[in-house]
């Protein structure tokens, strides 16, 4: 029963796995995240069909219910698993000194490879295309509803949690 | 479907006792207690599941699997929200912006992180820290990759490479 549930479980994964490195090859310009989400509802009720398929016996409606949670949930670990390649700085920096001549960088070598300009630029972007803030042609930035209501949160939650710490 | 009710009860737990670790005992690095409490609950709810429903047929197997990874899920979110949302650099932006006007230009906020010489505000707690954690080695102003940095970069750089991400670190 475990290992029928474990190969289901690993067979729903690849294939949400396989589905997104295809899509996010193919689609650059679209973030893989609503990337991830798309393929895992996506996947949902082709799961919620053929989880006789993917278990080997016939399964009550719950059980198919059940099954299409661990693929949406699967899906959800998929989405956090990206965000750490693709938005920490701190693994960017590592990946920096496994690419650098004998894995070894300078401090200043280090800043000119991923410089701050090109970081804080590179979010202030992104953020501008999530409707965070808005970048006047004269570089004055202006926080949108969404920005503000972000900005609280994480004030809040600094406050809450007391980091004094964090950048 | 009373059974998914479970891991709501779980993630309120771990909310609330995370919540009480932070402001109460202060731990330096919280973690290994949010890891601690994330285990903890999943074996309580599957202990609770067990107990209630009995695991005799695939459905409930399948439903006990759904409940934990529902709840791993939730407790990862949370967590995931903590660190890379309040901690984060895209976050310590936003509070930036949103606390300081006198910052709400971009030369002026690059400023506000850079340095002309020495760790400038990004890599002055990072660098440290994975000098402590065994990952780099960090001497004189060098750095230079350790094997447990060296395995972790090579995974990410995989990620890069499998899911188009370019170069990551949230740059693109």
């Amino acid at each position: 029963m475990i290992a029928k549930i474990a190969i289901a479980a690993a067979a729903m994964l690849l294939a949400q796995v396989l589905i997104v490195a295809v899509l996010a090859a193919v689609q650059r310009h679209v973030s893989i995240y609503m990337t991830i989400i798309g393929v895992s509802i996506a996947t949902a009720p082709v799961v919620f069909i053929l989880g006789r398929f993917l278990v080997g016996q016939n399964l009550s409606i719950m059980a198919r219910i059940y099954l299409m949670l661990v693929d949406l949930a699967l899906g959800g670990f998929l989405f956090h698993f990206m965000t750490l390649p693709d938005r920490s700085v701190t693994l960017r920096i590592l990946v920096e000194l496994l690419v650098a001549p004998s894995q070894t960088l300078t401090v200043d070598a280090l800043k000119h490879r991923y410089s701050v300009r090109s970081m804080i630029e590179s979010r202030l972007v992104q953020l501008s295309a999530g409707a965070f803030i808005d970048i006047s042609p004269e570089r004055v930035i202006t926080l949108k509803e969404k920005g503000v209501w972000f900005g609280r949160f994480v004030t809040g939650g600094r406050r809450l949690f007391r980091i004094t710490s964090a950048n | 479907m009373i059974r998914l009710a479970l891991p709501l009860c779980g993630i309120v737990f771990f909310f609330l006792l995370s919540l009480a670790t932070v402001r109460l005992l202060r731990p330096r690095q919280p973690k290994s207690y949010f890891v601690s409490y994330a285990i903890l609950l999943l074996i309580v709810s599957a202990w609770i599941y067990i107990s209630i429903w009995g695991v005799t047929t695939l459905d409930d197997a399948l439903g006990l699997t759904a409940c934990m990874l529902v709840q791993a899920l939730m407790c990862l979110t949370m967590w995931n929200s903590f660190y890379s949302l309040l901690w984060g650099f895209s976050g310590g932006l936003m509070h930036d912006l949103l606390n300081d006007p006198s910052v709400r230009h971009v030369d002026c906020l690059v400023r506000l992180y850079d340095t002309e010489v020495g760790l400038d505000r990004i890599l002055a707690r990072r660098l440290p820290n994975l000098d402590r954690g065994g990952y780099i080695g960090f001497r004189n102003g060098v750095l230079q990759l350790r094997p447990k940095g060296r395995l972790i970069a090579f995974g990410t750089w995989c990620s890069f490479k499998v899911f188009s991400l370019g170069m990551g670190g949230g740059t693109k």
